[in-house]
């Protein structure tokens, strides 16, 4: 399989001069599998351009088809949905996962399309489009023997991690998430960064544990970790309440799963160029300080990694 | 008056090598009055960007004041919304000015934005500044910041945007985003043109080359050409071309401010100043 960035930013498109090289769209990731229909993780405003691109091939004609894997609804995961070409073509088929959620996935999901928000409304997709509510811990398959597994993540109302196997190799996915230290995100609008490096309440941090470990078992051998560092390890201290992550936990998990590789992912929006390539320096001398047997990169648009059998 | 623009796009920001030098983010832009008041029309992307510089004066301190001119609630001009830092600090003050015909309607449309589905800030409660929304009565005006703000409902496909002529006694500027006639080949709406008359500064709608417009007219956006046949019928003193369909690249644009300056001349607008907006820069009126 072929995996490539269309959206590697989070929070907020941002487009100028000072992103250009890595890209200012927000989360979206092709996977494409040798054999069979793409996969596309997360609909961020990346997922404008990469439906241009779909709509060369089958899709164009309305004989295309593809699977959607939604981490979460926030904004930045979802905002480029209206804008996918080939939801407008009648015959074209797309099934879309996420997480359920207290309404039916169809129903929030048409929200975005409203008439005060939007001016063309869900129905006027012709596409046959399905939604798929999962629960964590969910395994599915998809033609051509492509697995999916799920996992929950640390971030505010709930976001999925996703594992897809296929071709002899296996990618995961995990965005958004804070580290699994100092604070449990559910439902509740956390106003104030709570006290660091303090003990949890002991079912908090059981919570916690388990989500890591669930995580660290999704991960476990992964040819690919792609993983939210929103922030730098300073930066997290600051908005430990924000539900991002930093490359130090990520390097910790990528450890303790025993992967091959390893992705920075869903750079904050003032995150310039220049600041991604001193990231990325810092932490691949880490990497190789401490002798970690896998290889860092940090996401940007274009960036292609082949996986397993071509 | 002092314009800037912080995002000059339509529809959906366009990150990307290709437009860097217009811009890629959302409509956004400002209007500083002669005694420092500011005034933001619309909330795109851009919005981000003018709220991370305000943080470096007194909106940083919370005490700062804005009033905020709403043209419609598509995602493009209310996305920056919850990226605008100054609404996270306790004593700043904004004043919004929308559509929606009531102010609960308004703030409620605002509000779905927040919905925790979709944002982690879950609704316009957990703002710290005071943020009041109003909406506005087309041919009634109102004060802005000092200034005297009229405006009239536009068409806009499906839809209607509000357009906004801004006056501070001695010069007046129109902002006249995301219209488009529904019937090809009619004249200007003659209460548009009343709407614009000589005005020092008319802002408009320049989505679209005539021939994507042939194509996407339901859309409800203008040509350069319909933008240039207004600013000729409304004897404006100078056209700024906005709104760039997220398509085009920073070429495209070169060429479509070069058309537009060539329709100008050709019919009769050879004295009309004309610019381009592009992000980052100041037009003083």
């Amino acid at each position: 399989m072929k995996v490539r960035f269309w959206g590697v930013r989070g929070s907020i498109p941002v487009p100028g001069r000072a992103t250009s090289r890595y890209g200012g769209n927000t989360s979206c990731v092709e996977v494409r599998p040798r054999n069979g229909s793409p996969i596309i993780i997360d609909a961020g405003t990346g997922l404008r351009r990469l439906g241009k691109s779909l709509m060369e091939e089958a899709f164009g004609d309305g004989r295309g088809s593809a699977t959607i894997l939604i981490s979460h609804t926030h904004w930045d995961h979802v905002q480029g949905l209206p804008f996918f070409s080939p939801l407008y073509r009648a015959g074209n088929k797309v099934e879309i996962f996420a997480r359920q959620r207290d309404t039916h996935l169809e129903a929030v999901f048409s929200q975005q399309h409203d008439s005060p928000y939007f001016p063309v409304p869900m129905s006027a997709m012709q596409a046959d489009m399905s939604f798929r509510e999962l629960l964590e811990g969910a395994r599915f398959e998809l033609p051509g023997g492509i697995r999916i597994s799920c996992t929950r993540l640390n971030h505010p109302w709930v976001a999925m991690a996703y594992r897809i196997d296929c071709d002899r190799a296996s990618l995961v996915y995990c965005a958004d998430t804070a580290p699994f230290a100092d604070i449990l995100f559910g439902r509740e609008f956390v106003t104030t960064p709570p006290a660091l490096d303090q003990p949890l309440p002991p079912d908090v941090a059981a919570e916690l544990d388990r989500m890591r470990a669930g995580v660290v078992a999704l991960a476990k051998g992964a040819d690919l970790l792609i993983y939210d560092t929103q922030f730098t390890y300073e930066e997290y201290r600051l908005r430990p309440h924000w539900g991002h992550s930093h490359p130090d936990d990520a390097i910790q998990i990528a450890r303790d799963a025993g992967v091959k590789r390893l992705c920075l992912f869903h750079h904050a929006p003032m995150r310039s160029d220049d600041d991604n390539d001193r990231i990325l320096a810092k932490y691949r001398g880490v990497v190789a300080a401490q002798g970690d047997p896998f290889s860092l990169d940090s996401a940007f648009e274009g960036l292609e990694i082949p996986l397993g059998d071509q | 008056m002092k314009i800037r623009f912080w995002g000059v796009r339509g529809s959906i920001p366009a990150p990307g090598p290709d437009t860097i030098r217009y811009g890629g983010n959302t409509s956004c832009v400002s209007v500083e009055t002669r005694t420092g008041g500011l005034v933001v029309i619309d909330m795109g992307t851009g919005l981000m960007h003018l709220g991370n510089h305000l943080m470096t004066g007194a909106f940083g301190k919370g005490q700062g004041r804005a009033s905020i001119l709403l043209s419609h609630t598509h995602w493009d001009h209310i996305q920056g919304l919850g990226f605008f830092p100054p609404v996270f600090v306790a004593g700043n003050q904004f004043t919004v000015w929308g559509p929606g015909g009531s102010p609960e309607v308004l703030e409620g449309i605002l509000e779905g934005q927040m919905d925790p589905n979709f944002s982690p800030l879950q609704t316009l409660k957990n703002f710290s500044a005071t943020f009041d929304v109003r909406a506005v009565r087309c041919g009634l005006p109102f004060d802005a910041e000092g200034l005297r703000v009229t405006c009239r409902e536009h068409p806009h496909g499906s839809a209607t945007a509000l357009a906004f002529r801004i006056d501070d006694g001695t010069r007046t500027f129109v902002y006249a985003s995301d219209v488009g006639q529904p019937d090809a080949g009619a004249p200007p709406h003659p209460d548009a043109i009343a709407f614009y008359q000589g005005a020092d500064v008319l802002l408009h709608d320049t989505t679209y080359r005539p021939e994507d417009q042939a194509t996407r007219r339901n859309r409800g956006f203008s040509s350069y050409e319909d933008a240039a046949d207004a600013a000729i019928a409304a004897r404006v003193g100078k056209l700024v071309m906005f709104h760039y369909d997220q398509d085009y690249s920073d070429a495209d644009v070169d060429e479509l401010l070069a058309s537009c300056r060539a329709t100008l001349d050709a019919r009769g607008g050879a004295a009309i100043g004309l610019v381009p907006a592009r992000e980052g820069e100041e037009l003083e009126i």
